[in-house]
């Protein structure tokens, strides 16, 4: 038989839990994120990132993760805005579509590179000052 | 009797022609690859137009190209070039550097993949009007790593390498 005061104290404990949990997690949400970017004649012609909440929840399971500091922030626009060489190149080893067109006339050459990020859902975890940030697959 | 003669004369050169007309062998070696058993077909006569031997066998098997274990680090160079009206040399640099990259991927995918080539000329009046040469790539590019970077002269060049390995194509 268990003791009034031990009870507390289990109870303390798990509030303690509960406590730490919350604070490290602050919250968690799913994100649609798609690339593209074209190139014409080897120079930067456009380029588009599209991030939106997703509105439905996606499967699969997260696989590779990129943290990012967020500075408390759950916006994760803002957030990949100020580390945007950093989840490039993160975007760049999931994995692009290379579509390349190159046509030469009468010895004249024009070409066409488009690089895509096909729409892929996105689970974000906003801690404290980090971001977490995984593809599910 | 001088029929007779005749006859049996004109059967014998015929006979003769008959015997000089060229004659081709074909041989078609096979294996079965389940049995490994080789199975060598009667050769057969085909009388050839041209009159020369024709021998058809099996193209030999090619080594393969990743072995059990072993890597490939393909690795190339991309070039890409900042636009006239930039801002800054930062931002100069920054889109370079993109474009750079998409072209280093695009070498990537011509080495693995391979490049679809379609060529057209127009020849009026025994002269080219117009030549055209397409080239189309298309593929998907994971795991690429970007070795050195490098950016002189308005021009940024990209080193990537990607490692192809027997295990990530074996399942």
């Amino acid at each position: 038989m268990r003791s009034r005061d031990g009870n507390r104290l289990s109870a303390l404990s798990i509030f303690k839990l509960i406590f730490l949990f919350y604070s490290l997690a602050l919250s968690a949400g799913e994100y649609l994120i798609s690339y593209r970017y074209v190139t014409q004649n080897a120079i930067l012609y456009n380029e588009v990132l599209s991030i939106a909440k997703a509105m439905h929840k996606c499967t699969g399971t997260p696989s590779s993760t990129l943290i990012l500091e967020s500075d408390g922030s759950d916006n994760l626009n803002q957030i990949i805005s100020q580390n945007e060489d950093e989840f490039l190149s993160f975007i760049h080893a999931l994995g692009l579509d290379v579509k390349h067109s190159e046509i030469n006339t009468n010895l004249q050459n024009s070409s066409t590179t488009i690089l895509t990020l096909k729409t892929t859902c996105f689970k974000v975890n906003f801690n404290d000052n980090f971001a977490k940030i995984s593809p599910l697959n | 009797m001088k029929y007779s003669l005749l006859l049996i004369a004109f059967l014998g050169a015929g006979s003769l022609m008959a015997d000089e007309a060229p004659v081709s062998n074909i041989t078609i070696n096979c294996e079965n690859p389940k049995t490994g058993e080789t199975c060598q077909k009667s050769p057969t006569e085909v009388i050839d137009a041209t009159g020369m031997d024709t021998v058809v066998s099996d193209v030999p098997k090619k080594d393969a190209f990743l072995a059990k274990g072993a890597e490939v680090r393909i690795s190339v160079i991309g070039q890409g070039v900042a636009p006239m009206n930039t801002s800054s040399p930062a931002q100069a640099y920054a889109l370079a550097k993109r474009a750079a990259t998409a072209d280093a991927y695009r070498l990537l995918a011509e080495k693995v993949k391979g490049v679809r080539i379609d060529g057209q000329d127009l020849i009026k009046n025994m002269m080219v009007q117009r030549s055209t040469v397409r080239t189309t790539v298309q593929a998907m590019v994971k795991n690429a790593n970007v070795v050195e970077t490098t950016f002189k002269e308005g021009l940024c060049e990209v080193e990537m390498e990607i490692v192809l390995a027997h295990s990530q194509f074996s399942n």
